[in-house]
């Protein structure tokens, strides 16, 4: 049964256009590579107080790749509350999360429906994850707040048309900036945190060449590269050392843990850039 | 703050409060004693320093996402929308009521014209929608089926779309012309069949979804988001469709993009009534004294009920064409006012074509 709701449009199924150049011929990673220093982040742009109706808000925008055609992530984060739960709710000593991640219809290769698919809510769950370890909840028992994001636009490569399995790596660096941006608004809205928390994205990546080895870079974008075999999403709090929300994904060889730790070190480097560029946006804020 | 400074002599009144905190306590009062101030030389204001007809400055910016076809971002004030156009085609055997047309692909004639827009209408070609809870106002939170503004507004510009006739139907037919088949054999058998054959047909259609997503809300969402799906539309670039017989689906060629036909430039003025009496509750004789607010805000919006909406396109040659008049909710407006307001939307039309650039 079709949504009443909302204008579903026609009856039949329509189709993504196709491209005649993905006809059958292996995908060719076209152009050059990631010509960013393996430690070096995207340029980050981010700013607080776009919603003004809400109690927090910022967008965070990374820039896009320098090939044609990649966009930059584009997030807009609005929070709301702290506000009293309803009376229905069981009582809470402490405040009470929600956080909701939401990609735009229009904000991938494929359009998104308007309800929210398994891998959003996933992304909703790492996010509550990441920001329960930041927020001071005992100063609010008996409230609940609001995290609300809406992927504008998500990274991905307009022109490799064939889907690569990138979905999942591309995950990875939403969640990284899902994690700053609701930092951004949480600070926006008033809410006491111990710290600031960033999110860093560390990969192992195999680039295109018959002698090359695998390497790890931070804030991957995964066209840029041959192959993925394994990437970690890090929340990391800087002034206290912690790591509130690890997420690692991939295919490493069991032998070498040293490999593993060295992942999550970049991760928390990354997060540690990202965290830079999140004080400077609240201290120009709050000047 | 005003509420924590004791006066250093004298007894004080204990409690003062700001503007702002008089406005949230009791607004209908609040915005009445604003817009009737007590000496004649000063100007009537709104609590958000406009006088009765001004609107907010409109922003449009186009093409700023780099996956739809085509995009905009509005904002008037502290409304914020964005809007994106994805084409996606619909080939006409997915079509159950479809009935082939005897239209040629040169046809441009008035009748094929009407023909394209009834098309639209029956295979349901635009598909606009918007989404209010992204949380761009706090009584907006995902989670829960549209709201019932969402679902108003997604089918009042549903309708606009339709009723002023702003996509041209024609460009989003995907033609095919049969090629004969030169087999010996069957060269004068069929002879006749195959020149029939050789007429082009249409194949698919292209389907807009037009989707729009408020970031921040802040009153009047149908001007913005019809400002927003315009300026979408007008940004609109459809790839190159061909239809391959091989393999019996349309397939596109990139870098040859052809811009959407969008007629006209209609643009919806909105504006709400706010009564000097609330409730209506006028004695005999006595006069309800009202004021018009153009492109009201979120607070404005919740103490009106009488709101009306009037869409205008002055794009043709001049003249004033009047797409649509839409007022709901109370007796005030009549036809006096919507005269007089039709030149008001007058006035926001040059406002948004500047705006739009074009």
């Amino acid at each position: 049964m079709a949504d009443r709701r909302r204008i579903n449009g026609p009856p039949g199924a329509t189709m993504a256009p196709v491209f005649e150049d993905d006809a059958g011929q292996p995908e060719i990673k076209n152009g050059k590579g990631r010509d960013r220093a393996p430690n070096v982040i995207r340029k980050t742009f981010l700013k607080t107080g776009v919603t003004p109706s809400a109690s927090g808000s910022a967008y965070l925008e990374f820039e896009g790749s320098s090939k044609s055609g990649v966009s930059g992530l584009k997030l807009s984060c609005t929070v709301h509350g702290p506000r009293s739960l309803p009376r229905s709710s069981p009582f809470s000593p402490h405040i009470v999360l929600s956080a909701h991640v939401k990609y735009a219809p229009f904000a991938t290769k494929q359009r998104r429906g308007y309800l929210r698919d398994p891998s959003e809510r996933d992304l909703g769950t790492h996010l509550e994850t990441a920001l329960r370890g930041a927020i001071i909840a005992d100063r609010w028992p008996k409230s609940g707040v609001d995290i609300i994001i809406s992927i504008i636009e998500g990274d991905q490569d307009r022109e490799t048309s064939k889907s690569q399995g990138d979905e999942t790596w591309d995950m990875m660096n939403v969640l990284s900036g899902c994690i700053t941006v609701a930092s951004a608004a949480l600070a926006d809205a008033g809410i006491d945190c111990v710290d600031t928390v960033a999110g860093g994205v560390a990969a192992l990546v195999q680039d295109a060449g018959e002698d090359s080895t695998p390497r790890i870079v931070v804030d991957p974008i995964p066209s840029d590269h041959e192959k993925v075999l394994g990437a970690c999403c890090v929340a990391y709090l800087p002034t206290r050392d912690e790591v509130t929300n690890l997420w690692f994904k991939g295919d490493l060889p069991a032998a070498d843990a040293g490999l593993y730790t060295q992942l999550v070190e970049n991760g928390i480097q990354a997060s540690r850039t990202a965290n830079r560029v999140l004080v400077e946006c609240l201290g120009e804020a709050t000047s | 703050m005003a509420t924590a400074s004791p006066a250093p002599s004298g007894p004080q009144p204990s409690l003062t409060f700001t503007r702002p905190v008089f406005a949230k306590l009791s607004p209908h009062p609040y915005l009445l004693r604003t817009l009737s101030p007590d000496s004649p030389d000063q100007q009537p204001t709104r609590n958000n320093g406009r006088a009765p007809h001004q609107s907010r400055p409109i922003q449009i910016n186009t093409s700023s996402l780099s996956q739809a076809h085509g995009s905009s971002l509005v904002r008037t004030g502290d409304t914020t929308v964005i809007c994106g156009v994805r084409g996606e085609l619909l080939p006409v055997t997915a079509i159950p009521q479809f009935r082939p047309h005897n239209g040629t692909l040169y046809d441009q004639d008035e009748g094929d014209e009407a023909r394209a827009r009834k098309e639209l209408k029956d295979y349901d070609l635009l598909v606009p929608n918007i989404e209010l809870a992204t949380g761009c106002a706090p009584q907006f939170l995902p989670g829960v089926p549209p709201t019932t503004l969402a679902q108003t507004v997604s089918t009042r510009v549903f309708s606009l779309l339709h009723g002023a006739g702003v996509v041209d139907g024609r460009g989003l037919r995907v033609w095919f012309t049969p090629e004969s088949k030169k087999e010996a054999g069957d060269m004068e058998v069929e002879g006749e069949e195959e020149r029939e054959e050789q007429k082009p047909q249409v194949v698919a259609y292209w389907v807009l979804y037009i989707d729009l997503l408020f970031v921040s809300f802040d009153g009047n969402p149908f001007d913005a988001a019809w400002a927003a799906v315009l300026a979408a539309l007008k940004d609109t670039k459809l790839p190159m469709a061909r239809w391959d017989p091989d393999r019996e689906m349309v397939i596109c060629r990139k870098g040859q993009d052809t811009r959407l036909n969008v007629r006209g430039l209609p643009v919806a003025c909105s504006a709400a009534v706010f009564l000097e009496k609330e409730h209506g509750e006028v004695g005999r004789g006595e006069r309800n004294r009202h004021w018009i607010l153009l492109d009201p805000d979120r607070s404005e919006e919740e103490l009106c009920k009488e709101v009306v909406t009037v869409v205008v396109d002055c794009s043709d040659g001049g003249e004033t064409r009047v797409r649509s008049i839409e007022k709901q909710g109370g007796t005030v407006i009549g036809r006096e006012l919507i005269r007089g307001f039709v030149g008001v939307a007058e006035g926001r039309w040059r406002e948004v074509k500047e705006a739009m650039g074009n």
